[in-house]
């Protein structure tokens, strides 16, 4: 049987690529989209660690399900306002938005 | 034979996760983002959590991701292959994103996770569904009045002011 390790090496390498995208990709969208990477890692974890140490009520299960309703949630608000700002600017790229630099 | 899905499945995520990142249409990015959830599904289903990986190609492929493209298709005016899609900062950050993995990596390799072993699932999706409204109702209640605030904000955020 795999060990829990695989799981949560696994889950370390989709965070770190999450992270390398939020870092690197111009497009606002792509941001968003490295965001949801990184939110799938911690997800991955948690339900791993609900599998093997074998909590009685799947409360592991549970709370990824909430993780996933607020990840909907938050990217919903994040691709309105970036069409939003798009809509104001004509860009879609992080590093041209100065709306509310001093 | 399930331990060689298993590889079969690490790969393929942590290849699309990083082809995900690393396309430079973001519409390629889109659908290599949707494979990646696919393959974290069958992640839950490996793991025993069905009723999760259902949701999870319900709400994140047949949702979030529908959303990502009609956003793209919406900007798509200045989404040309002409455009650098990565900022200067790439090889640092890739730099930070190593390092940081390779902290992480030698901190999972300390731990003998050989100990734990998977155990057999005690609990169904009457279980959850049970303790979903009536341990943890106060969470759910409020992740309700969560998803009616983001309804709303993105209403008013998205219309068109005149």
């Amino acid at each position: 049987m795999i060990p829990l390790g695989f799981f949560i090496a696994i889950s370390a390498v989709m965070f770190c690529i999450g992270i390398f995208g939020v870092l690197t990709r111009r497009n606002a969208i792509a941001v968003l989209m490295s965001i949801e990477l990184i939110l799938n890692a911690a997800n991955i974890n948690l339900v791993a660690f609900n599998k093997y140490l074998g909590t009685p009520d799947g409360l592991g299960q549970i709370f990824a399900l909430f993780v996933i309703a607020i990840a909907a949630a938050a990217s919903v608000v994040g691709l309105v306002l970036i069409i939003a700002i798009y809509r104001h600017g004509k860009s879609v790229f992080v590093d041209e938005y100065n709306l509310m630099k001093w | 034979m399930a331990d060689i899905i298993f590889y079969i499945i690490a790969l393929s995520t942590c290849l699309f996760a990083f082809l995900t990142v690393a396309s430079r249409d973001v519409f390629h990015s889109a659908v290599w983002l949707s494979l990646t959830l696919l393959s974290v599904a069958a992640i839950y289903f490996y793991l025993d959590a069905q009723f999760l990986g259902v949701i999870q190609v319900l709400v994140y492929i047949g949702g979030i991701i529908t959303l990502f493209i009609f956003a793209i298709k919406l900007t798509a005016k200045i989404g040309d292959k002409t455009i650098q899609q990565a900022n200067e900062q790439a090889l640092l950050s890739g730099l930070a994103a190593f390092v940081f993995f390779i902290i992480l990596f030698k901190m999972i390799a300390l731990h003998p996770w050989a100990e734990l072993q998977p155990q057999a699932p005690v609990f169904s999706l009457e279980d959850i569904g049970k303790s979903m409204l009536t341990t943890y109702v106060l969470p759910f209640e409020f992740l309700s009045l969560l998803l009616l605030a983001a309804m709303v904000g993105a209403i008013v955020i998205g219309k068109v002011r005149k």
